[in-house]
């Protein structure tokens, strides 16, 4: 029960010990327990993602009324499980077809960086409470989460200029608009979070929420969801990929395995912002029981982190892509004034509390005044939006108006 | 309310004899309409378009007489026919060299008779002096002849002009497998090799666009690109393939290229006797085939003057109204997929059409290539069963659908955001290009021919025109959802009156006499006016069979609505204007 | 502090590994039949005419200049966002003064119409 209640860090502990009884140095030990974790870690990403391609196509095909992946005439398990394995087998053993006039370097690294881009962030990424469940509890976390994701801005272009092909040179061009665009909201919500916890590193912005920051600062909150589904081309912005448009935008002349990384990278990077998510506003591991089993902690994540994902795949199935210039003014006439408003209140209130109770406040009575805060920042940006609304009413005026005149019409 | 009669014609017919005294004749029996002079076509149209209101020029076409027919000498013939936005039909005939021929173009004046100018070009070999743009359109450039001229003769089907004759080599049958252009049973002419051949012409279109290419922007040093959209494109709804030209995202010129589909259908139709044409109607948009079905008999019953049981007549009203439904819900659902939702709206809508294709196969026997209309009523009956399905769908289940769907897209930001004040397209440029159908209507034009020149029993039910106020995007989905409820309140009245009785007139034939004439039948096929121009000579198959197609028309327009969009405006253009490419192609 | 970061090298060995795994696993396992209508740039089923290496009009070019005048803000900002729960109000103060001064900047390149997609 005790090895069980700390299973992972555990592990680790035995395989350390195992290692020092058989000779190796401590020092050697504890760098050996450190790689296997980095395997450990490493491959997390890819194991979620043959679970959740599984998932997203059967509740996609649920939302739609079809069956989905199943195991009727076919060998894909029950519920169609081994849906992914077979994709696999089939992306690994199609043909690998090099365009021609490719500038070769970039063409056959992109898809490499993608897949390295989107597992590296989970080496600061919270697991469970202490330093056992975390890869590396850098003192500038969230920091190092930020510069790759934005890495794969590079692989993008890579990917999109360097295969020759014209869709793909509109997908790397917009590329550029959108990832440098979101990333400054991204930044700002960030912002506002290191701000209420004083430290980058996600340990103690997990450890800091005693009152989830979804609650608290619910419009970075907000502002942070929507940037990253831009950052990682989801659906709403999903404007590289752009099938309908740029039939595949930016890896439009990648096939087989290549394409099969981009694939794969874009469900990675979808997990990983669901941690991300997680680990910022949803509290991390915290959650009932987890003093006295810390592996609690790891289920918890797991949950909160599905349910974000539940959420991407919702609007994933159901919602419409914007145009590029409409996805741009979104940012710079929407976001990124709407993160600079919410930097400077929750700066300005949550100082004004602190210091404003002589005693210090307790964390619920903080936590409250900076909700309310954030509601009053979220009803004035509904009555600012409410004029888009009018219009629209104006519009559905006129057509009613036309349609009754039209009786009067003589054809 | 709605009197279309040939009289107010008449009396115009008298009008323009007087007006142009000698160029302007009553076209000879059987034949309906003036004879204009060459020369002076385009001062008559201008003055019809100008003083009497025919600003609406629906279908060009062009028949050929090698003969001579009527007294008069082997000629051309090309066939205008124009209409007032309110008022009746107008038919031109005007008469070419059958040497050289040559008639002067209206493409100037209407912009609609751009596309079919050079459809006429293409097929019969007229030439348009003064078209702005005389190049093939459904044929590939280079083609050699024009095949809907009667001396040019169909491979296989009319021996003497075999251009690579093969069928049987050396009289010996050959299996069906070995029959492939591939293998043995191609021979080409002597001295011919397709290794050595090479097309002559621009065969792909792009030197207008380089032309646009090269002309720089003044203000801005970036380059131009010439890419091609389609034919192998998700969202282009076939293989239609749009040329474009773009600065950045933006179009600076967009022309849609088509004819990949294109089997000529008007040469297998006058091959063809009149009823084996019906299942090839089917093919037109096969989407929607009991329109076109309806569209066809409508037009041969106008030559064989029969009477058409009133049961019949129901049960066609029944199911044009189910088709114009499942052509709106797919339409609206595909446009879902232009914007990117994940096949969601799709298969929404693919799930209603399910069930009236369930309708279908229960009364025509297939679900998709119906076959259903005969000429003076429908091949089947509609079973009790059928019957029910119909009431079912028509009280239930529909209405609930587009409820539904209301409920998800109308109001939809997103939706919103990508479809109003995208492809605006003005009332007078509407009629000027001939646009028929919800994209007419969504510019404010409340023209459906339901209610101008209502055929079978329209004028027994009681609908709206739904017409549109800015003639964007979102309001041709709006007159869309609009449709499909009028509808199904056609559907609900049908239903509620549908008599008993015989639903064929006379007994069933299997060859047909029709007598000797012209007749131009059409339709408010689902995307817009359906034409069947068909022309009898007395003999067992059609004289000239031409189809005004909806789609081809109205595709004449996308050039214009989409200059200056971006990039992504074009697939929603392209899905609100609706198209199939298999009317457009032909 | 430096021990952490080898997990961080750790982690990056694996990551390119996990890569270059799969694409060697593939072309161990994938056909090899390369042909020169294959290996054609997909434009829509026909040959590409023209180059796609053109000077291609960016046409957020002052978007990507603001960008850069944001993100080093930002960077500029993460000190003072680390230091502030023992930062003094009008030190807090001063920092909102800051932003306050870029979001007028913002909204003085908004009003220029900079923020057009042209």
């Amino acid at each position: 029960m005790e090895f069980l209640s700390n299973l992972i860090v555990n592990i680790g502990v035995w395989i350390k010990g195992l290692l020092v009884g058989g000779g190796v140095a401590e020092h050697g030990a504890a760098l050996v327990v450190k790689a296997i974790g980095a395997v450990v870690v490493g491959f997390f990403p890819l194991m979620v993602v043959v679970f959740l391609i599984w998932a997203y196509r059967k509740i996609a095909a649920r939302m739609q009324g079809r069956l989905g992946p199943n195991s009727s005439g076919t060998w894909a398990g029950p519920y169609g499980i081994l849906q992914t394995f077979a994709d696999a087998i089939k992306m690994l053993t199609k043909e690998d077809i090099r365009p021609q006039g490719v500038d070769l370097i970039p063409y056959n690294l992109a898809p490499i960086l993608v897949v390295f881009a989107s597992v590296m962030v989970w080496a600061v990424i919270p697991f469970g409470p202490g330093r056992g469940l975390i890869g590396a509890d850098l003192s500038i976390g969230i920091f190092y989460i930020l510069a790759f994701s934005s890495a794969a801005l590079i692989v993008f272009l890579m990917a999109g200029w360097s295969s020759n092909n014209k869709y793909a040179t509109v997908g790397a061009f917009r590329a550029v608009a959108q990832l440098i665009g979101y990333e400054i909201p991204q930044l700002l919500a960030v912002l506002a979070v290191v701000m209420v916890t004083g430290s980058l590193s996600t340990q103690d912005i997990v450890g800091s929420q005693d009152v989830i920051f979804l609650v608290t600062l619910p419009v970075s909150a907000i502002i942070f969801f929507l940037a990253s589904m831009a950052e990682i081309n989801a659906r709403p912005f999903e404007l590289l990929e752009a099938e309908s448009e740029l039939v595949c935008g930016y890896f439009v002349e990648y096939s087989g395995m290549k394409f099969g990384m981009f694939y794969l990278a874009e469900f990675m990077n979808s997990v990983a912002v669901a941690a991300i998510f997680t680990t910022l506003f949803l509290g991390g591991w915290r959650g009932p029981w987890v003093d006295q089993a810390p592996i609690l902690g790891t289920v918890w994540f797991l949950v909160k982190m599905g349910a974000v994902i539940f959420l991407w795949m919702l609007i994933q199935i159901t919602l419409p892509r914007l145009r590029i210039d409409q996805m741009l003014a979104f940012n710079w006439k929407f976001l990124v004034p709407l993160a600079l408003v919410n930097l400077c209140v929750v700066g300005l209130v949550n100082k004004g509390t602190t210091e404003g109770f002589p005693g210090g406040a307790s964390a619920w009575t903080r936590g409250s005044i900076l909700l309310g805060a954030n509601l009053a920042m979220i009803l004035a940006t509904w009555g600012m939006l409410a004029v888009g609304e009018r219009q629209a009413r104006r519009r559905r005026e006129a057509w009613q108006a036309a349609q009754a005149g039209e009786l009067e019409v003589v054809v | 309310m709605t009197e279309v009669t040939p009289e107010p014609t008449n009396g115009l017919m008298a009008e323009l004899q007087e007006r142009f005294p000698g160029a302007a004749q009553p076209a000879p029996e059987p034949q309906e309409g003036l004879t204009i002079a060459r020369d002076r076509l385009v001062e008559v149209a201008t003055y019809l378009r100008d003083e009497l209101g025919y600003a609406y020029l629906s279908n060009i076409t062009s028949v050929d007489y090698p003969e001579g027919t009527n007294g008069l000498p082997p000629r051309f013939e090309v066939v205008y026919h124009l209409y007032q936005p309110t008022g009746g039909p107008l038919v031109l005939h005007v008469h070419a060299d059958r040497e050289d021929p040559a008639v002067p173009s209206l493409a100037p004046l209407f912009p609609s008779a751009n596309f079919q100018e050079r459809e006429a070009w293409d097929l019969m070999g007229i030439r348009f002096e003064g078209h702005p743009d005389l190049r093939r359109i459904l044929l590939w450039e280079g083609f050699d002849g024009h095949p809907l001229r009667k001396d040019w003769h169909e491979p296989y089907y009319e021996e003497d002009h075999k251009p690579f004759s093969s069928r049987f080599p050396e009289g010996r049958p050959m299996p069906a497998e070995e029959r492939t252009l591939l293998r043995r049973n191609l021979r080409y002419p002597p001295g011919w090799s397709p290794r050595d051949w090479r097309p002559m012409a621009d065969t792909w279109g792009y030197t207008p666009h380089d032309e646009v290419a090269h002309q720089k922007n003044p203000t801005h040093p970036a380059d131009r690109v010439v890419l091609n959209m389609g034919p192998h494109h998700p969202s282009t709804h076939g293989v239609l393939r749009l040329l474009v030209t773009l600065e950045g995202e933006t179009i600076q010129k967009l022309e849609p290229m088509f004819g990949f589909l294109h089997r000529c259908h008007e040469k297998i139709g006058e091959r063809n006797t009149w009823l084996a044409n019906m299942p090839y109607t089917d093919r037109l948009d096969y989407v929607c085939s009991m329109s076109n079905n309806l569209g066809y008999a409508i037009a041969v019953e106008k030559l064989l003057d029969v009477e058409v049981p009133e049961r019949a007549e129901y049960i066609r009203v029944i199911m044009a109204e189910f088709t114009r439904f499942l052509n709106h819900a797919v339409s609206i659902g595909f446009t879902g997929n232009d914007l990117g939702i994940y096949f969601t709206a799709m298969l929404y809508a693919l799930e209603e059409r399910e069930f009236i294709l369930d309708l279908f196969e229960m009364t025509a026997g297939s679900r998709m290539m119906c076959n259903y209309m005969r000429f003076g009523g429908v091949a089947h009956d509609m079973t009790d069963e059928a019957v029910e399905l119909a009431r079912e769908l028509a009280f239930e289940r529909l209405p609930r659908f587009v409820d539904k769907l209301e409920a998800f897209l109308t109001d939809n930001e997103l939706f919103r955001a990508r479809t109003v004040d995208v492809g605006v397209l003005p009332p007078e440029q509407a009629i000027a290009y001939g646009c028929t159908g919800p994209l007419l209507r969504a510019s404010g034009v409340p023209y459906d021919v339901r209610r101008a020149e209502p055929y079978s029993i329209y004028d027994q039910f009681d609908f709206d025109v739904v017409v549109g106020t800015n003639g964007d995007a979102y309001d041709r989905y709006l007159v869309r959802v609009g449709e499909m409820r009028q509808s199904l309140r056609i559907l609900q009245q049908a239903l509620n009156r549908l008599p008993g009785g015989p639903v064929m007139a006379g007994k069933k034939k299997a060859t047909l006499k029709v007598p000797a004439g012209e007749a131009y039948g059409r339709i408010e096929a689902p995307k817009g006016e359906m034409g069947f121009y068909i022309i009898s000579d007395g003999g067992p198959n059609p004289y000239r069979y031409h189809i005004r197609a909806p789609s081809f028309i109205n595709l004449g327009v996308m050039g214009e609505l989409c200059r200056g969009h971006l990039i992504a405006d074009v697939v929603i253009i392209l899905a609100s204007i609706d198209i199939t490419l298999g009317e457009v192609d032909r | 502090m430096l021990e952490q970061f080898t997990f961080v090298g750790f982690l990056l060995v694996v990551a390119l590994f996990l890569g270059i795994f799969l694409i060697s696993l593939s072309w161990l396992l994938r056909p090899k039949r390369p042909s020169p209508r294959k290996s054609e740039i997909y434009e829509c089923g026909l040959r590409p005419h023209g180059e796609p290496w053109v000077r291609f009009k960016a046409q957020y070019y002052i978007f990507a200049l603001v960008f850069l005048i944001f993100d080093v803000e930002a960077v500029f900002l993460f000190p003072w966002a680390l230091a502030y729960n023992w930062l003094p109000f009008y030190a807090v103060l001063e920092g909102v003064i800051f932003i306050l001064l870029l979001g007028a900047a913002l909204v003085y390149v908004w009003r220029k119409g900079a923020l057009e997609w042209m």
